[in-house]
Formats: structure tokens, sequence, C-alpha cells
């Protein structure tokens, strides 16, 4: 069927078929661009880290204007006074700034938060790593050591921790330290989990293939892409944790008056509950939107930092 | 049968099929312009590679295209019925009763926790109004056919006490439960091992023989194409480029993607110290070229293919989606006609219905 | 490909007998197995998956040794053992005169010493040894740039100089076919093909020898399949390479290889020159093997021998020869007893050529011709 005149390749123009090289470019973006776009494009989470943001400016900004108006009693007012700027949640029996206690109250409830997930994410990842990493027997010997952990009543614990020394040491420390040592073990988890799987990864054994190190291969190439999981659990778990401490306080357990915290604000507002029926809910909603705000950015942030997770509408 | 071709009836028809996807980075053109028909008894082979649409086209006859995903225009007819604007419970009942699909990986298609027994009785139960035990009777008689040995006690087994050969098997049986006239092999041996792939294409090709159905087989292995195809569609980037028998596509290929693909598998038996390439890379669906989607990799690139080609006819049924003339040389237009004779001449061209 | 290295001399045709100085990586009966563990701790042993169970082979400096099989065969456990990616069972494993491993089998009389290369020597060893993996995606850190990744070996062994680090990354770059300038891109931003390159630009920073690549281009499409394949047979010209190549598709293997090593089940069936083995094969595996590939050319619809049954679990594989339980040639002998009973060792046939098959001599144009005619297909009652 060819004729003499049949075209050879090439000969026509071969100018239609340069630069294939740059067409070839799936897209321009590095991992955390792609990890960006993923986070933004899910309004939830962004609403989440909106959100959070405004709670902690909250608590850094309001309790420094305010100096000390979250304690300071002023018996010259009261719950009858009308709201202004200076004091838009109004005064409570004692005369204290509703507000300005509030605010120290969230401070203090997101302190607890923040230091205690730390506690558990640095616990948890090298609890975790070593687990995975090692394998085998000492590995099983650490996880049944997390069973443990995790079959005693964490609450309990908790409690028996502050009741019992409490009163010695300042009890934000000890609701900080108990919850850490409590709450660690899903983190280990997860990052045993991610350890194991990465350990066997196509790209963790091309490293070694190169020759690199061990220390090179944790630090370089498997405590990175198993961080992602650890940051979820932990921003998951600030919302534990203020809850924890919220119940702690509730229960007359945690930080105590005159001290301000979400959770004996919550205790003190109980008193009132039928003539100030307001004074339930603005520790109540406060505590909603800390919760609130941690999960939807934890969650928001886990299906922005899978790696494997293509870009979908 | 070159030219019977165009006369013959076709089992299925499909005609300008358009699926697109509206993403989140713009829209996926993934089935841009599909036409084939698939004669009855007859088995076509769609032959691409990844992302080239030939699934979609597959999952697009079966109407099992989901959001984000539609069928946004074209007609699919089989068996002269419209199978675009059917009502979904008369879709339901043509879908594995007369046209049947089996996918590449048989464990995902399986539901884990039923006996394979029973996923068959039940499929052939949904079809028509036999009682339970006769349905199972059926779908153990179905497993001896496709060839599981102690067929009896494999059917109260689970999905994951079987070898992946077994399962396409099982899945080959419940595809077949309902003798359809058409049947949708979705690269239905490629998961698999040789001396595996070698059983289930001698099976499939006895079951077409022994029912008389069509198959629309869908790979990227030309080898199994070759084997079981009586004709053989090659898709590119969303398109059709290049249709006819099978002797005529190996033989005697036009298009220059064709062309391409044939010469650079390495084959059994002519070692070559260099492969003939393809270069460049399939196109970015998100970005594809204006006129032919080929032309960056095309050898053969001419100003004129800045222009869409028309699906032509090079000789009776034998189709393809390029400007070079049907003799192989340079195009009857000129190598760089105006845009406006291109459009004309495309219109000329393009030939409707494959 | 076939190159004949300029560094040593071409091996004398026809010949098994590999003389030490041409061998680059020899592999003395290699043992690997997967302990399946289980019990109420899941510490006691309850079997053992014997991915591969004695193999022994060498590689001649500057050949293209391939290893074919299906799956389960043991072929990329074995890639990764000689790459001490695993810890082997037992078995030696020398490359270019440094022992990597050598570990006494189980009961092995006299009793000796395992022994290991040190850390520092095995270090040396990598440098010399890379390997090119499957799967371009999962094989590239996806949070690491096209340069960290291509420089990674030689900043490990060394290279601490950032600019000459970045001269040795762009020159690699352009030997595989990559745009020096996208030396900062990510792995995701590359199609298959590409990243592909990227695993072979990043095996060759070391300036090797020997590279074991597995299965390099099975995740590729057609088209792209070619482009690799060359520049795999461009590089071993070029820089006198030697490789394992790892793949299941005969005809890429054939396609790049000097010889072909065919596994089942965890042993080596038959080793002999590309030639040989792929217009005479010598063992009845091989053959339904060969038999089994569709070709793409729709007038030589061939006719196949269809092995019966599936691929046993090589956590318990058969007795004697692994392959008697789908064996067509056992069933045209009249099931003879040997072949269950004893296990076959790999033969000398001559000419290079090596099969582990009693009956090989069994195997005639008569035979395979009764043996696909008898493997009608499966329902009896086709047209």
């Amino acid at each position: 069927m060819a004729s003499t005149e049949t075209i050879r390749p090439g000969e026509a123009s071969p100018a239609g078929a340069t630069d294939f090289d740059e067409v070839d470019l799936v897209s321009v973006q590095t991992y955390w661009q792609l990890v960006r776009r993923r986070f933004m494009r899910n309004r939830t989470a962004v609403f989440g880290l909106v959100l959070l943001s405004i709670l902690v400016f909250s608590a850094i900004f309001f309790p420094f204007i305010g100096g000390d108006a979250w304690h300071l009693t002023d018996l010259t007012r009261g719950p009858t006074d009308p709201i202004s700027i200076t004091a838009p949640l109004g005064y409570d029996n004692l005369g204290i700034n509703i507000f300005f206690r509030l605010m120290k109250g969230l401070q203090t409830s997101l302190i607890i938060g923040f230091f205690a997930v730390l506690i558990i994410a640095g616990i948890g990842t090298a609890f975790g790593s070593i687990s995975g990493y090692v394998g085998g027997k000492v590995d099983n010997l650490m996880m049944r050591i997390v069973d443990v952990v995790l079959s005693l009543p964490g609450f309990f614990l908790i409690l028996m921790l502050v009741a019992f020394i409490g009163s010695v040491v300042s009890p934000m420390v000890v609701i900080i330290v108990a919850i850490g040592i409590t709450g660690w073990t899903t983190a280990a988890r997860l990052v045993r989990a991610e350890f194991l799987r990465l350990r066997e990864s196509d790209f963790v054994q091309a490293a070694r293939a190169l020759g690199a190190s061990d220390s090179r291969i944790i630090i370089r190439h498997m405590v990175p892409s198993a961080m992602a999981p650890v940051l979820v659990a932990a921003t998951l778990g600030i919302a534990d944790a203020v809850v924890t401490e919220a119940a702690l306080s509730f229960l007359g357990y945690g930080i105590k008056p005159p001290d301000a915290s979400l959770g004996n604000m919550l205790t003190g507002a109980q008193d009132y509950f039928y003539r100030q029926p307001l004074w339930i809910y603005y520790p109540g909603i406060t505590l909603i939107l800390v919760v609130l705000a941690a999960s939807f950015l934890g969650d928001g942030l886990r299906d922005a930092l899978d790696p494997r997770q293509k870009l979908e509408a | 049968m070159t030219q019977a071709r165009g006369q013959q009836d076709a089992l299925l028809e499909v005609a300008d099929l358009r699926t697109h996807f509206a993403t989140a980075d713009g829209l996926v053109k993934a089935v841009d312009g599909v036409s084939l028909r698939i004669r009855p008894r007859k088995t076509l082979g769609v032959v691409g590679e990844s992302g080239c649409g030939k699934s979609i086209t597959a999952l697009s006859i079966m109407r099992l295209i989901e959001r984000p995903g539609r069928i946004v225009a074209g007609s699919i007819k089989f068996d002269g019925q419209e199978l675009t604007t059917l009502p979904d419970d008369e879709m339901r009942n043509i879908r594995g009763n007369q046209i049947s699909m089996i996918f590449q990986e048989p464990m995902t298609s399986l539901n884990p926790v039923f006996t394979c027994g029973d996923q068959i009785a039940e499929a052939v139960a949904e079809h028509s109004n036999i009682p339970k035990k006769a349905a199972w009777d059926r779908a153990v008689e179905m497993l001896g056919q496709v060839g599981i040995p102690d067929a009896k006690r494999r059917a109260g087994e689970h999905p994951h006490q079987l070898s992946g050969g077994m399962r396409q098997r099982v899945m080959i049986a419940m595809a077949l439960s309902t003798d359809p006239e058409l049947l949708v092999a979705d690269e239905p041996t490629t998961a698999l091992d040789v001396t595996i792939q070698a059983q289930i294409l001698e099976l499939m090709k006895a079951l077409r023989e022994k029912n008389g159905m069509a198959i629309m087989l869908i790979t990227h292995d030309l080898g199994v194409v070759a084997e079981m195809s009586d004709d053989v569609a090659v898709m590119y980037a969303g398109k059709i480029v290049e249709a006819s028998d099978a002797v005529t596509v190996f033989d005697h290929p036009h298009h220059p993607y064709t062309r391409g693909l044939l010469a650079s598998i390495p084959r059994m038996g002519h070692r070559q110290e260099r492969l003939e390439v393809i270069k460049g890379v399939v196109p970015n669906p998100l970005n594809l070229p204006s006129g032919c989607l080929f032309k960056r990799r095309c050898p053969y690139a001419m100003p004129i293919c800045d222009n869409q080609p028309p699906l032509r006819e090079i000789t009776p049924g034998h189709v393809s989606r390029c400007w070079i003339a049907p003799d192989g040389g340079r195009p009857e237009l000129g190598e760089a006609p105006t845009a406006a004779e291109a459009e004309s001449a495309a219109q000329t061209l393009t030939v409707v219905n494959p | 490909m076939r190159a004949p290295n300029t560094l040593t001399q071409p091996p004398a045709v026809g010949s098994v007998g590999v003389s030490e100085a041409d061998t680059l990586v020899r592999v003395d009966n290699l043992v690997k197995h997967f302990e399946i563990r289980g019990g109420l701790l899941g510490v006691s042993n309850i079997g053992a998956v014997k991915a591969v169970d004695g193999v022994s082979f060498s590689v001649k400096r500057g050949e293209a040794l391939g290893l074919v099989g299906e799956s389960g065969c043991g072929k990329t456990t074995l890639g990764k053992v000689i790459l001490r990616l695993l810890p082997a069972t037992s078995g030696r494993v020398v490359m270019d005169g440094q022992v990597l491993f050598d570990i006494p089998a189980k009961g092995e009389k006299p009793q000796r010493q395992a022994l290991y290369a040190s850390k520092e020597a095995m270090k040396k060893v990598r440098q010399n040894m890379q390997v090119v993996f499957q799967d371009p995606y999962a094989s590239l850190n996806p949070r690491m740039s096209v340069g960290e990744l291509v420089g990674e070996g030689p900043l490990v062994h060394g290279m601490k100089d950032k600019k000459e680090r970045e001269a040795l990354v762009r020159d690699m770059l352009n030997r595989v076919g990559l745009n020096q300038s996208h030396i900062h891109r990510y792995p995701h931003e590359f199609s298959g093909g590409q990243r592909q390159r990227i695993g072979i630009a990043r095996a060759l920073a070391l300036h090797p020898d020997f590279i074991v690549c597995d299965e390099p281009v099975s995740a590729l499409d057609v088209s792209i399949q070619s482009q690799v394949l060359n520049l795999l047979n461009d590089l071993q010209v070029e820089l006198g390479l030697t490789y394992l190549f790892i793949a299941h598709n005969l005809a890429v293997v054939e396609h790049i290889s000097d010889r072909v090593g065919v596994m089942y089940l965890g042993k080596m069936v038959e080793l002999a020159n590309v030639d040989d083995i792929y217009a005479n094969p010598r063992h009845p595996y091989t053959v339904a093997l060969l038999s089994a590939v569709p070709e793409p050319d729709p007038h030589r619809r061939k006719k196949r021998i269809i092995l019966k049954g599936d691929i046993p679990s090589p956590a318990n594989p058969p007795s004697g020869c692994r392959f008697h339980t789908r064996c067509w040639l056992r069933e045209q002998l009249g099931r003879p007893e040997r072949c269950e009973a004893e296990e076959p060792e790999l033969r000398d046939l001559g000419g290079g050529q090596q099969a582990a098959c009693h009956f090989t001599e069994e195997i005639s144009a008569t035979a395979v011709g009764n043996a696909v005619s008898s493997s009608a297909p499966v329902p009896s009652s086709a047209t």
C-alpha cells in the first residue's frame, strides 16, 4: 500500500515534535505546595484553622491587655450592671469582668492542651519509632506495654494523680503531665505502624542500597514521612486534653479558683444556672469552639498531608 | 470481510461518545468523540495506554460513570436500543443480563464476606425468577464450566481462599451466568501470570464459541489483542485513532501512533539492537494540544497537524484519524493548508459511522 | 547490549564454566525462607515461605543476565538478598572478590560460623552494586527533590562539596535523558517513565559496575517501555555495566539479556544463553512459559500448551521436582515416579545450557506438539 511518495518520519517538519521534555511535566508544585492547596480547598479545615487562630490570639491578647482584670473583684459592680465595651459579657456576682476571666480560662486550657500534646507526641514518637524500627521481639514487648497503659482507666488515673500530688505541685503541671503520660499510646501506635510500613518501603530500601546509614535513613527518610500522622493525632489530641482539663476542674480536682479555667468557670456557673443561665454558656461554648476547631484542623491536616492522595474535587 | 463491515448489523454501536470529568483542576475529556461498533459474536479489541479512555469508554457503555464524570454527548445503541437515555431500572436489567463486565482485579470486584457460589447465585436470581436452590445449582454449574475443579466445594469458599486466576474464573462465571450477548472485559488478564493468562484467554475463546457472545476486550497488551480480536480499535487521549479488522491494523497500520506502538514493543524471536521508540509521553489530559493530539510525539508532524484531523476511511472498513493520505503519502491538501481549507476537508473526509 | 567490556576478555563462546576473572557476582546455594509466625504471642514458627531455595549462578562482567519467572518464583526476593536488602537464610554471595555473606545451611557438616562483610566493607561494596526498582512512584522519597535524590548516594559516600555534587547530578540527569533544569523539582511532577529515569540516574551516580534491575519497565506504559529499555541498553554499552535483569515479560528479557535464567517456586529450572533458551528450551516449564506468551501478530495465533492448575504455594512446594504437579511432559511419560520422589539438579547439557529436569532429553518437537493438542480448552463442548 505504500507508494513511492510514502512520507518518511521526520522529513516533513521536525519542529512539530521538539521540547517533549517540557510538555511532560505534570505540575510544578512542591510537596508542601500541594499540601497547602489540598488544605485550602477543604472548607471545614480552613474554618478550623481560622477559628483556632482566633482562639489562640484571643487567649494571648486579651489576658495581656486585661492585666489583672480576670481575678480583681470590684464589689461596686455586679450581674445587674449593663454590658459595655470594657466588659462585653458583664460582671459576675463578685464584680469580676467575665470576659477577661473567660479569656484567662481559655489561655489556661490551651496551655494545658498544647503542652500535654507536646508530651504525648514526644513520648509517642520516640516509643513508636524504636518499636517500629527495631521490630521483632522488642517491638512485641513494647506493644504489650502500650496495651497495658491503654487498659488503665486513664481518666481515673489522672484524677488520682491530681488528687494526691496536686496540692504539692502546681495543679496545672500535674494535669499536663498526667494527660501526657496516659495519652501517648495512640501516637506511639501510629508512629510504629508508619515505621513498619516505611521500613519495607521501596524508597527506604533504595536508600539502604545506596549505603545510607541507619541514622540517615531514620532522620532523613522515615521520620519526615512518619510525622504526618503524629501531627494529626496531636491536633486532635488538643481537643481531648482541653476536655479532660475541663472535666477535672468541673469535678473540683483541676484548676481551682481563684485561678481561671474553662472547667472551673463551668462549675462556678452551675450555682447560678437559674438566675444567670448565660454564665454557663460562655465557657461551654468556648470549650465547644476549641474542640471543634482542633478537630476540623486535625481532619483537614490528615487529608492534606497524605502524599498518596490525589487532587480531586 | 473488510468491505462487509459497514453493512453488517452491529450488536453495539457507539457514536461520538463523550464522557467528561469535571475535576477541581479542570475539565478532563476522558472520552471525547469515540465511535465504535461491535459485531454479534465477534471480539473487538480496544487498545491504548493508561489514561487513553478505554476503561471509561467501557464504563460509559455500562452506564457506570460516577460523579464527577458524566456522559455529555453521543449515543450508545445496543441491539437497536439507545442506552444513554434509558431509565436506571431498565439499564440495571440490561446490565448483568445482556451485557456483563469483568474487571482487572477480581479481588476488589468480589464481595469478601459472601461465598463465590452465593455471589453467582445472587446474580442469577436477580435476573431470572428461579428458586434459590436452582440458582445455586446454576452457580455450581457455571463454576464447573469455567474450569474450576471441584466446583461444588469451591462454590462454598470465600474469594480470599482462591488464587488470582481462580478469582478471575469466578468473575467470568458470574458474568456469564446470565448468558449475556456482550461481555465487556477490562484488562481481564493484566493482573495474572502468563501461564494463568493463557488459561483464561483459552477459556474466554471457548466460551465465546459456545455461548455465541460478543466480547469487548480492553487491554494495553498488543499480544492479547492479536490473539483474541476480530476487530481492533486503537485509542489515544480519549479518541479512536485507528480502527479496522485485526489483520489490517497489525499488517497495514496507518496512524503513526499505531505504527509506533507496533514497532516499539520487543517481540520474541526478533531480537534487535535498538527498539523503535515513541518519544515523549501521553499529553496531560488537562492540557491537551490543539489540533492532532499526537502531533507533539509524531515523527511525521507537519503544519497541517495543527488542525484536528478527521477520522477518515483509509480502505473500506479501515479508519484512521490522521492527515496522511490513505496510501501513506503526503496529505491531499498539502502540508500547510489554511485553517478554513483544513476545516472543510475534515468535514468531507470524516466518517460518521466507522 | 552484548557490549564486550573493554576491560575484560570476551568469554569463550558457549562456555558455562566461567573463569573467576570473568565473574563479577557469584551466588552459591542461596536460600531465603520467610518464617510464618503464629501462636498466641506471634513469636513461634509455624512454617516458612521458601521464596528462594538453593539457587546458584554467576554473572559475568559486562553481561546482562535475565531472570524470568511468574509471581511467587522468588526472583525479586533473590535480587534483594543478593543486595543484602534482605538477610539470607543461608548461602554465599561474592561480589567482585568481596564475600558479602557466607551463611552455612542448617545442619551443614562440619559446622562453621556464618561470615558477613563488615559494615565498612559493605558500604564500599554498595558503591559498586546498585538497584533500579519496579515502581518508580514508591522508590523515590516524595519529600526529596531530584537533586537531593540523585545526589544522596555521592553524599553518603563522602562527596560533601555541594557544587561538586550538583555538577555530578547534572551530568547524571543528562545521561538518562532528563533536562538538567529539573534538578529542583519533586518526583510527583514527573511521569512514570521520567521517574524511572530519575531512579536510574540515582543508581548510576555512584558509578557502579553492577545493577540489579527489578522489573524496571513493567509499571510503565507500552510506548514508554521501549524508551527506558533503550536507555538501559545505551548505558550498558557506554559504561560497561553488568545487569541482573529481573522481569516477568519474556520478550523484554529476551531483548535485553545475554543469558537467561528461568525460575519456578524458588528454584532455577533452566539457565542458558538467550538464543538457546528461546529457540530450544530444555525444561518443560520453559517450554510452556514461552508457549503461553501471546504474540502481537494475528497471523500467528498459535496453539499453546496450557498448564493445568495454579502455581503451588511456595510455603508448601510439591515434593521432588516442584513442577511435577503441572508438568505436561510427566503426563506424556506416564507419570514416572522419579519426578515426585527426586529433586532434579541443574544439569549441564552442553553449549552453556543447564536445565533441572530428569527427562530433558525427552523434550522434542513431537512431544511439544502432543502437549499442545492435548491442551483442549476447558469446556470440551466447544465447536
